[in-house]
């Protein structure tokens, strides 16, 4: 009976580091947040209780309704590019050889650099005057004119933060998926060949089943960091042309920062996090039951 | 346990005489500090701090403190640069834990929030007697009083003008010394210019960028009679027929094809390098765009003219720049006021403010030997008569900001064919939406 206390104690002095990290960093922030979206408070002046109020606005303000239905779009035209292309990527290079391990961490640079960083590079590429992108295409005549590229038209615009993004994510996802064929045991494969199976039925039938899981884990991810999406919207449109391609998060770091309304920010931020715990539990599901 | 009882009613008891002593004197101390006259020099030995947004105009202020600092040994500046975008969320952070600097300098245009915060140091009756501050930049100091009290002085001054190519105005039969005197003229001008050809245009306007074009095309409407912004709940923002004869007018001369097309595109990154490119006939700006255009185009010729209205030789500028101001919690508030003092003193306003070309911040100080050598400074000078900031809670939401209802507005008058009777009526209402939360 001692022992088990005993053991218990150590148990929790084992884990007692994490959970103070936890309890910092993660439990204390939410509660904190929880307490900001209930009051009103403009960060340089006193914070005062409004009880939902925040919560209310929220759901009848109509920017931030257009900003999420814009963010949802684009996490469902972004996501399947990154995990089709990941995937295909990740079939091209697993195999081992030189060139195409050589191939792999060309396009996986990329990911190790920031999304800032990479943002404000391809906000230069696609410069209407300055921008190398228009210059090629001028030269090759693909165009006669520079196309106006950024917070111009949400497509165009659309489409020059999408191709960043790809270029920039599509690495991490590609690795992962390397991994897991590369973790396909050789029997299997080699069996599959004896069945007499061609390329296309060994990938449908024998390494996509096997690495399912990594496809959910990737999708997962995709999905949450898209509906996260902030640095490259801000950085390449700020939500132009006309609010067209703000996001949510750009909303509430609007809202939470330059327009002064933290507590409101931190409603948004809530009911975001809610929906994102939503999509993720959703995921999970998924996922077991593609395991079971 | 009663000995250990009455410990601790004795240390608190100490703690409670501590604090009520520290207090008392606190406010004893704040009362003699108030008493003492300024000066340009220290107060106290020792370091002051302060703050300053990047991207504002920085040799400028680095001038001013090495200005101070070489006068003051004893108590030099310790200058801090913030990016222009964190500079709230940073001072909140300060004062939250009590770890604010000495002086600020801040955007002029974000001080009514925080004199209504009740976040800076009411310099009133420290400072109202000054005689410098009759001729003080009038847009400076109306943003800087709230309620009847003053919080800071001008820090230093930008003002919006018309710069004009005087080369492209030779090569198109106009006369270099008649720069454009109403917005018809400017048409005309323009029209001009750009039948040039090539790559020239005869004007510039800045299409994605909200803070730019209340710089510059936002005179243009007050000098043809409008207002603008809502000042607080219940006040019509939009208001005037100037706003729509402007906004038609920019329409027209983006459809008559006098502005380059990728102009559509600027958020205020290359603002500052366009009328230096040489490829532009007109286009409002400020007064530090003589410096640079000058570094990036030597070979070129310009005057400087005061932005049109509508009705001939009517005109208007916006008077932007910084404040300085001190932030509740400073320590060292009389070098913090001696410094401004310093500011605003004859001697640097000529000596560090015009010597280096930039404008005076007090109106009396502009005939000086160093603008007499230079016509255009002397010209830019001029924006300061005809010169407004506007006063508003919420400037940023309504004004400046990528998503506000002004540059939305903008938008669909320069690029869309949608009636500007309604453009107009949406922007105001979500303009007094704003208003009506400040």
């Amino acid at each position: 009976m001692q022992g088990t206390r005993r053991n218990r104690w150590t148990g929790l002095a084992y884990v007692a580091p994490a959970l103070v990290f936890v309890l910092v960093f993660t439990v204390y922030p939410l509660g904190r947040m929880i307490w900001m979206s209930l009051h009103e408070w403009s960060l340089i002046a006193e914070p005062h209780f409004i009880g939902l109020d925040n919560f209310r606005r929220a759901f009848g303000d109509q920017q931030f309704w257009t900003s999420f239905r814009f963010t949802l779009m684009y996490t469902v035209l972004i996501t399947p590019v990154l995990i089709v292309g990941g995937y295909l990527l990740a079939l091209l290079t697993a195999p081992p050889s030189r060139v195409r391990a050589v191939t792999r961490t060309v396009i996986f640079v990329p990911v190790v650099i920031g999304l800032g960083v990479s943002s404000l590079l391809w906000y230069w590429l696609f410069s209407t005057d300055f921008g190398v992108i228009n210059r090629i295409l001028l030269d090759l005549g693909v165009i006669d004119q520079p196309v106006l590229w950024l917070g111009v038209d949400a497509g165009t615009s659309n489409f020059a933060i999408s191709t960043s993004v790809v270029w920039k994510v599509i690495g991490f996802g590609m690795i992962l998926f390397v991994g897991a064929i590369q973790a396909i045991p050789t029997e299997i494969t080699e069996s599959s060949l004896v069945d007499g199976a061609g390329y296309r039925q060994r990938v449908t039938r024998v390494v996509l089943p096997l690495t399912m899981r990594t496809v959910l884990l990737v999708t997962l991810l995709s999905v949450i960091g898209s509906l996260l999406a902030f640095d490259q919207f801000y950085i390449m449109t700020a939500g132009q042309p006309q609010n067209e391609t703000a996001t949510s998060v750009f909303f509430v770091y609007l809202n939470s920062f330059p327009y002064l309304r933290l507590g409101y920010g931190a409603a948004l931020s809530l009911i975001l996090a809610v929906t994102i715990l939503a999509f993720t539990i959703v995921q999970l599901v998924l996922t077991r039951r593609s395991e079971s | 346990m009663r000995t250990r009882q009455r410990l601790s009613l004795l240390t608190v008891a100490a703690m409670i005489g501590v604090t009520g002593c520290s207090q008392g004197t606190e406010s004893t101390e704040s009362t003699a500090e108030q008493n003492v006259a300024a000066t340009t020099s220290c107060a106290a030995n020792g370091e002051l701090t302060m703050w300053e947004r990047s991207g504002g105009n920085k040799d400028m202020v680095d001038m001013l403190v090495a200005a101070w600092n070489t006068k003051n040994p004893d108590c030099k500046i310790a200058l801090t640069y913030i990016p222009h975008t964190e500079m709230v969320g940073k001072i909140a952070q300060g004062i939250a834990s009590g770890q604010v600097p000495d002086l600020m300098g801040m955007d002029l245009i974000y001080a009514p929030q925080f004199e209504k915060a009740g976040q800076l140091v009411d310099l009133t009756d420290r400072i109202r007697a000054w005689p410098e501050l009759a001729t003080a930049s009038s847009g400076h100091m109306t943003v800087a009083t709230y309620d009847q009290r003053l919080y800071g002085v001008p820090l230093y001054a930008d003002v919006s003008a018309l710069f004009y190519n005087k080369d492209l105005f030779k090569k198109a039969g106009l006369d270099p010394a008649k720069p454009p005197a109403s917005l018809s003229e400017l048409r005309s001008y323009a029209d001009r210019i750009t039948a040039l050809g090539g790559d020239v245009k005869g004007y510039y306007l800045p299409g994605n960028c909200a803070g730019c074009n209340i710089f510059t095309v936002g005179p243009l409407m007050w000098a043809s009679g409008a207002k603008i912004e809502a000042a607080g709940p219940g006040d019509e923002p939009l208001v005037g027929d100037g706003v729509k004869q402007v906004l038609q007018f920019e329409r027209d001369m983006v459809k008559a094809g006098n502005v380059h097309d990728g102009d559509r595109t600027e958020n205020g990154e290359t603002f500052h390098l366009q009328f230096g490119s040489g490829k532009v006939g007109m286009m409002g700006t400020g007064n530090f765009n003589i410096t640079l255009a000058r570094q990036q185009n030597p070979g070129m010729d310009f005057g400087i003219a005061l932005l049109p209205g509508v009705a001939p030789n009517s005109s208007a500028s916006f008077i932007g720049g910084d404040l300085v101001v001190v932030p509740k919690g400073s320590k060292r508030v009389n070098d913090a006021v001696n410094f401004m003092k310093f500011l605003l003193s004859d001697d640097v306003q000529v000596e560090v403010y015009a010597k280096a070309l930039n404008l005076t911040t007090r109106s009396d100080m502009v005939d000086n030997k160093y603008f007499q050598a230079e016509p255009l400074v002397q010209d830019v000078a001029k924006a300061l008569t005809v010169g407004r900031t506007p006063y508003t809670l919420t400037f940023f939401e309504q004004i400046n900001s990528p998503q506000g209802p002004w540059l939305k507005m903008l938008q669909r008058a320069y690029y869309s064919d949608d009636d500007l009777d309604t453009v107009i009526a949406d922007a105001k209402k979500e303009m007094k939406e704003i208003a009506a939360k400040s």
